[in-house]
């Protein structure tokens, strides 16, 4: 399962959440980091779309028709690959 | 009729916040509520009762809002254990309301399947399928129904629709608990209910396009902008604030003066003595210099509850968070510190919202240094007696500036090290903040937490002033003098013999024993520093604008035995630093020892105020002497 992952992350050439440009729509790869189970409370669950909204100390983000604040920290932890 | 006993069924309403829970809970109880909230507990359960469909009673609890049963934050604990019957005097839930948004039901189910696999009966109330509509989401409630195996509502809260429907899914004998057939490996229970929630979603509630430009985001993109946001929220504060301090001084004059004519008109129908005393000087105007303030409480709470209502507060709250963490606090301290702005007590209430522990001691730690209304008084007082003369209204809106200024500065400094002091946390809080979607304010619910929030200022902090008040009268008037005097009966009594022991205490501050007399009475309540002033220089007068410059007159006249005048300018700054740090307020102390979980952790408060507010007016005091003024 990892290797399926880690192949599926070089071909999508994944990024956090950080390095995604505000505006632009992402599909969530993986959550990796001590906080995973946080974010998928909140809804951030691989395969979800989302859209980031604005960048900064804390980023917005639109996920599944909700906007969530998230510090960087956490965006940090949310491998994502853009779409289409 | 599947209970035996004459105990109600308990539902228990769950969700993710702004879900609708308290929409609904109000919808489903009417105005049948009592709020409880446990000691040592950071949150409050709202329990309420309401009849099903077929006349039975229910008792309806509303959980606070979380996102799962993981129990990481308070709130979560709180809900876990009412799930499991665990909370003091509520009993298990005979069947659990899920409540969740329709038009996030990707990430809203997942608490929805973990009630289900606790094995408690429950019901699924859609809620909010007009925004979901309107979003172009196509729900199918029979689909949904079918594969959780559970009834489905759909509905609109506030409006009320769908509240008959959901009393009809509360039948007796309840739906039986369902199966949880995603369960199946309890290994990664996590994957497989998202599995089965990405497959439920696809069934049942497909989206068009996940990403629509809806007014809450064109608005936005205007309230959240790194420039335009700030302007907007500095106007919005600006505007608040300025509201509250013109629009409440006419209630405020009011409630003055009807409280004025009810102590004259008492007082004209008893006769003279000590019980007359006790009710007019003691009772009456002891609770008079509470309730005055009641209008400005009113207001801010209005105010609070339209920018909470309207989905802006956690905007502000996302905006500030780069300001908070000079203090070593997050965004989620800035309504609480907002809040004492009018009063530490409603503020410190408020700090129930953050997560972490310790930044929620800390943040009721600091609440009292934010310059609260019942300071206005004194500093009204005291301002005017530095300038030189009548007028200057910009000067002394600068020096009232300057005065919040310094409390608002000093509230982050004491933070900052405090926060540094108490560590980091167990666990790691993130800034996390769901910003709901921008909504028209529900004037019944602002209403009723306005009404809520009043009543509790005056019942709480009204009861301990009234006791207070009693016996700052009884430490005036007794021992009695022979003297018709009123500043001479006050030298001779308790208070004025206390006075006179103080005086070497507050000398190095600048002050001689009646001014430490002042303080010493307002410790209860600030306001009381310029009733005592009346008192101890013998103002009477039934005008109070009168009143105020004849007590003006008074004091700027008095003098030390050697003839030196008292009220000095430096004299005055070192009396008004002593007044934006001291904690002058039982009623403040009284809620820091709830919400904090200890008394312990109030004393120190109050100590540690006292003792800053002491030294640093020591130092104003000696610092301008060194320096001639």
């Amino acid at each position: 399962m990892p290797s399926i992952l880690a192949d599926d992350l070089r071909i999508d050439s994944a990024m956090t959440l950080n390095q995604v440009k505000a505006g632009c729509d992402v599909r969530i790869r993986l959550l990796s980091g001590p906080s995973c189970d946080r974010l998928r409370d909140l809804g951030f669950c691989e395969q979800l779309m989302l859209r980031k909204i604005s960048g900064g100390r804390n980023l917005v983000c639109s996920i599944c028709g909700t906007r969530m604040a998230i510090s960087r920290e956490l965006a940090e932890q949310v491998l994502v690959s853009p779409v289409g | 009729m599947s209970t035996a006993s004459d105990a109600p069924t308990t539902i228990a309403l769950i969700g993710n916040p702004n879900a609708g829970k308290t929409t609904l809970f109000n919808a489903l109880t009417g105005a049948n509520q009592h709020v409880g909230n446990y000691a040592g507990v950071t949150v409050s359960v709202k329990s309420g009762e309401a009849f099903s469909a077929h006349g039975n009673k229910l008792k309806v609890l509303d959980l606070p809002g979380c996102y799962s049963l993981r129990a990481n934050s308070p709130d979560e604990k709180v809900a876990l254990d009412a799930l499991n019957g665990q909370l003091p005097n509520q009993p298990k839930p005979d069947l659990v309301v899920c409540v969740v948004d329709a038009s996030s039901l990707e990430r809203h189910l997942q608490l929805t399947l973990q009630v289900i696999e606790l094995g408690i009966p429950c019901v699924l109330a859609l809620n909010m399928v007009d925004v979901a509509e309107r979003t172009g989401l196509r729900l199918d409630p029979v689909k949904l129904s079918e594969e959780l195996g559970i009834p489905v509502v759909p509905m609109q809260a506030n409006a009320k629709k769908g509240i008959i429907e959901l009393k009809q899914a509360i039948r007796f004998p309840l739906p039986a608990a369902p199966h949880a057939h995603w369960a199946t490996d309890p290994d990664h229970a996590e994957n497989s209910r998202r599995a089965f929630i990405t497959r439920l979603c696809e069934l049942a509630a497909r989206r068009p396009d996940a990403h629509q430009q809806t007014l809450s985001d064109k608005l936005d993109s205007v309230l959240l902008h790194p420039v335009f946001g700030w302007v907007a929220f500095l106007g919005i504060m600006f505007t608040v604030f300025w509201s509250i301090f013109s629009f409440a001084s006419i209630p405020m004059d009011a409630i003055d003066g009807a409280l004025g004519s009810l102590g004259e008109w008492v007082g004209s129908k008893m006769a003279e003595g000590d019980l007359r005393s006790l009710i007019v000087d003691g009772v009456i105007a002891g609770i008079g210099g509470t309730l005055v303030f009641l209008p400005q409480i009113v207001l801010l709470f209005l105010f609070i509850g339209l920018l909470e209502s309207s989905g802006y507060m956690s905007r502000a709250a996302y905006l500030m968070d780069g300001v908070m963490s000079v203090a070593g606090l997050s965004g989620k301290s800035f309504l609480p510190l907002f809040s004492s702005a009018a009063c530490a007590i409603p503020g410190v209430m408020a700090t129930r919202t953050i997560d972490s522990a310790k930044e929620r001691l800390v943040t009721i730690f600091v609440a009292p240094w934010i310059s609260c209304s019942a300071r206005l008084p004194v500093y009204f007082l005291l301002i005017p007696l530095i300038l030189p003369k009548e007028g200057g209204a910009w000067q002394q809106a600068l020096i009232l500036f300057g005065i919040y200024l310094l409390g608002i500065v000093t509230a982050f400094i004491v933070a900052r090290v405090l926060r540094g002091r108490l560590g980091p946390d167990k666990s790691i809080n993130h800034f996390l903040l769901e910003l709901p979607p921008y909504r028209l304010p529900q004037w019944s619910y602002i209403f009723r937490h306005v009404f809520e929030r009043a009543w509790a200022f005056v019942a709480k902090a009204g009861t301990i002033i009234l006791g207070l008040s009693i016996l700052l009268w009884a430490l005036g008037t007794y021992p009695k003098s022979d003297s018709e005097d009123a500043g001479e009966q006050l030298a001779h009594s308790a208070m004025g013999r206390i006075g006179n022991v103080i005086e070497p205490v507050v000398k190095p501050l600048g002050f001689d024993g009646r001014i430490g007399t002042a303080i010493l009475t307002s410790f209860a309540a600030r306001e009381v520093f310029n009733s005592t002033l009346s008192v101890i220089f013998n103002v009477e007068s039934d005008d109070e604008e009168a009143a105020e410059s004849l007590l003006r007159e008074k004091v700027s006249a008095a003098t030390w035995p050697d003839g030196k005048p008292l009220f000095t300018p430096l004299v005055i700054v070192s009396l008004l630093v002593f007044y934006i740090y001291a904690l002058q307020c039982l009623p403040t102390s009284a809620v820091v020892a709830r919400e904090a979980g200890s008394l312990k952790w109030a004393v120190g408060q109050f100590l540690f105020m006292t003792g800053f507010a002491y030294v640093a007016a020591l130092i104003v005091y000696q610092a301008g002497k060194l320096f001639g003024f």
